[in-house]
């Protein structure tokens, strides 16, 4: 039921609505994803059992499956092992059963490498006012979650304040340089599509990502920066997940780990019952029970096998 | 927009506040139990302001009234309601609050009178009309393309709105003169704790961040950014009511006139563009006090002083509520205008003669004359033509006295050929189809109309 975790004896990085991320020392980070949830915008009052979990061991074992395609930032996503590594948090092992990530440091490019593989969100919005995708125009005629071939990259600048800005890709090499950026667009098009394809035949649709990259000394040491993939990595939280049996192009999608969450919350706002604004209604036990199945179900169909508390798998 | 400035309204902003400070002290260890939090929750409407009056006059403190009124009903919570806080955290936040609601309620107006005119600027996308440099007739242009400069005004306008909306800091939870003592006392001086409940504050008031330094108050400073927003938007519309203003003087186009709407009381023919100028009235109120908002920021020493309290609980509400009633009249009038096209082609007819001079040069040139005596013949004629009209001429006769000089050598009919209005509005009409395709178009996606009828104008 983990909320926040500032009572870890270590020196805080960067907090975010979900995720904290700690200083170990000069090479390593460690990155622990809470049960938070929020949905339209605002945090829920009540925490999600397992998601901080799930979210955490599904970037694991992604980055482990496409070990053979990029190098990663991930030292280990066991807890036992984490905690080996790093012995201050040996009275922290419970609360960071499976939720902690202990990863090496790296200079985080300054951009979010997005890859959209089907038509939704702010794309399909874009696409129904002027017929372009991140200001390219796209062949005419294409529905709401229409699925996209080849995938689109479309890359945003993180922005401190409120939502990312969409950027181009010309854009994106001023920011960081030719090289890099044909480098990122083509790592982060390699992994979307290799992704697709194996959720796709666990039924589910990743209609899109978010990708972000750093540069880092190669582990084999001979001072050469390589690009590295950090943060989380096709999880529900940094893509949209949809349920493959269900897929129907030509209106919007139901969300694969939210839409318990989101039914709830809108039969609320219809009843008159929330105003969309702080606080949120009280989830009731089955909403978040729901939810947390769902999390737990796409663990389960990703890897087969169920979430071990432990992340030791 | 009346409702939000209501007491009801910043009250309950009050006390979900005092939630959102219990929840997140709660989360960081304090021992708050949960029937308080239950309790808060289930009170955070129903507040008896005669029981708060009742306090105030006790303790001539309106938070310190609101306090007891809210533990009064909440008795489980009473111990910790504004536990470390200062009044500026419920008065500063919740004003930050209610003017970033106020941006997306006037955003919503703003997108109505954008939604109006619209229709209209297609509507009469290629009706030429007379247009105006030093308030002279100059060239023509469309009746439509003149709906795009209003309109284009507002747009912009909502582009530094969504600016302002998007990175409008909260103030958090800075206590007493900013330095979160109380708050480093109550977690014993765990700094992270008090970072920690800054930032769940302002998160689950879902505000992007908070000031990372604070007085006691905000800076005032915020106050003026939103404020000269409002007065943009208040400025758009003055420029558009003087322009209707003047139209309805002509006579080419007039603001809506109900069957039994009396002009006035003693000339009874009236019909005075009275919405436009009360729009025109209330805009030049509103810009009167933009440079309060900066005023007030400049004379606020140190920490914070109390000049600024009794001055911003009227300059806000008005400016927006002002701002509000601005933008209702402003929809009422686009949906309702009425254009005269008889009216605005004759004057356009008295005109454009003289505006044809490169047109009817052409004709002569190609009718086997001579550039520069064509030239001549037309100034000659130009200058008698516009001294007939002058003394008393009821129309532009210009091309008849061309016609007949036979220096000029063109027929009446073939002059009146070059002379055809739309042939002088340039791209007016492809500027109004381009503009509202590519500009305002993409602001109503995802946007729906509000439902049900207009809102009825009261003001």
């Amino acid at each position: 039921m983990l909320m926040q975790t500032s009572a870890l004896p270590l020196t805080p990085f960067r907090r975010g609505k979900v995720r904290d991320v700690y200083e170990v020392d000069a090479d390593r980070l460690l990155l622990v994803a809470t049960d938070r949830v929020s949905a339209f915008d605002v945090v829920m009052s009540e925490t999600i059992p397992h998601k901080g979990a799930v979210l955490t061991q599904i970037t694991a074992w992604w980055l482990r499956q496409l070990e053979d395609k990029v190098e990663h930032h991930m030292l280990s996503g066991n807890t036992a092992e984490i905690v080996r590594e790093v012995p201050q948090l040996r009275d922290h092992e419970q609360e960071l059963a499976g939720r902690a990530m202990l990863c090496r440091r790296s200079t985080v490019f300054p951009v979010e490498c997005v890859v959209r593989g089907y038509l939704s969100g702010s794309a399909w919005k874009e696409y129904r006012e002027r017929g372009t995708l991140a200001g390219e125009a796209l062949s005419k005629g294409l529905r709401e979650s229409d699925r996209l071939d080849p995938p689109i990259f479309s890359p945003a600048t993180k922005a401190d304040e409120g939502h990312d800005e969409n950027i181009t890709v010309d854009r994106m090499r001023t920011l960081i340089g030719d090289s890099w950026a044909g480098e990122l667009e083509r790592l982060s098009r390699e992994i979307y599509e290799a992704g697709r394809a194996i959720a796709a035949r666990r039924g589910i649709i990743i209609a899109d990502t978010k990708f972000e990259f750093g540069r880092a000394r190669s582990t084999g040491g001979e001072g050469v920066e390589k690009v590295i993939l950090v943060d989380e990595v096709l999880t529900p939280d940094s893509s949209r997940f949809w349920p493959a049996d269900s897929y129907e192009p030509g209106h919007g999608q139901p969300s694969f780990d939210k839409q318990p969450l989101r039914d709830y919350l809108d039969a609320e706002k219809r009843a008159g019952r929330w105003d969309g604004n702080y606080p949120p209604p009280r989830l009731p036990k089955d909403v978040i029970e729901a939810t947390s199945e769902r999390y737990l179900d796409i663990f389960r169909r990703l890897t087969g096998h169920s979430l071990d508390p432990n992340g030791s798998h | 927009m009346l409702e939000l400035w209501s007491p009801a309204t910043r009250h309950g902003l009050w006390r979900r506040l005092w939630l959102a400070l219990a929840e997140a002290q709660r989360e960081l260890g304090v021992a708050i139990p949960e029937e308080a939090i239950r309790q808060m929750r289930a009170n955070l409407d129903k507040i008896d302001f005669d029981a708060v009056a009742a306090y105030e006059k006790r303790f001539r403190h309106d938070v310190m009234a609101h306090v007891h009124a809210f533990g009064d009903v909440a008795p489980a919570a009473k111990p910790f309601i504004h536990l470390g806080a200062t009044r500026a955290y419920v008065t500063d936040n919740a004003d930050l609050i209610l003017m970033r609601r106020g941006l997306d309620l006037l955003r919503g107006r703003v997108l109505d009178v954008l939604r109006s005119l619209t229709a209209f600027a297609e509507q009469w996308r290629d009706q030429p009309t007379l247009g105006y440099t030093h308030l002279q007739p100059a060239q023509l242009t469309t009746v439509g393309k003149r709906a795009t400069l209003w309109m284009q005004d507002l747009v912009l306008d909502i582009a530094d709105i969504d600016y302002r909306r998007r990175t409008l800091p909260f103030r958090g939870v800075k206590g007493t003169t900013g330095t979160q003592a109380s708050f480093l006392e109550l977690f014993e001086g765990d700094h992270e704790k008090v970072r920690r409940l800054d930032q769940l504050v302002t998160e689950r008031v879902s505000f992007p961040a908070s000031l990372p330094v604070t007085g006691q108050t905000y800076t005032r400073k915020l106050d003026a950014f939103v404020l000269s927003v409002v007065a943009g938007v208040a400025a758009s519309a003055a420029k558009f009511s003087g322009d209707i203003r003047m139209l309805q003087s002509f006579g080419e186009i007039e603001e809506p006139f109900e069957s039994e709407q009396v002009g006035s009381s003693a000339m009874a023919y009236k019909r005075n563009p009275m919405r436009a100028e009360r729009i025109a009235s209330l805009a030049r109120f509103v810009n009167s006090l933009e440079g309060n908002a900066n005023q007030t920021h400049a004379v606020q020493y140190f920490e914070r002083t109390l000049d600024d309290s009794a001055n911003r609980r009227l300059v806000i509400p008005e400016m927006f509520l002002a701002t509000d009633a601005i933008l209702l009249l402003m929809a009422n009038i686009s949906r309702g205008l009425e254009v005269h096209p008889a009216v605005i082609g004759r004057r356009v007819a008295a005109e454009l003669p003289f505006m044809a001079t490169e047109q009817l040069i052409v004709r002569a040139v190609l009718a086997g004359g001579d550039r520069q005596v064509a030239h001549e013949t037309i100034r000659k004629h130009s200058l008698a033509a516009a001294r007939a009209l002058k003394d008393g001429a009821d129309s532009n006769d210009l091309l008849e006295r061309l016609s007949k000089d036979k220096s000029f050598g063109v027929k009446l009919k073939d002059l009146e050929g070059a002379i055809d209005p739309k042939r002088f509005v340039g791209r007016a009409p492809e500027q109004v189809d381009e503009f509202l395709r590519d500009v305002v178009t993409p602001l109503f996606a995802g946007e729906t109309a509000r439902p049900g009828r207009p809102d009825e104008l009261r003001v």
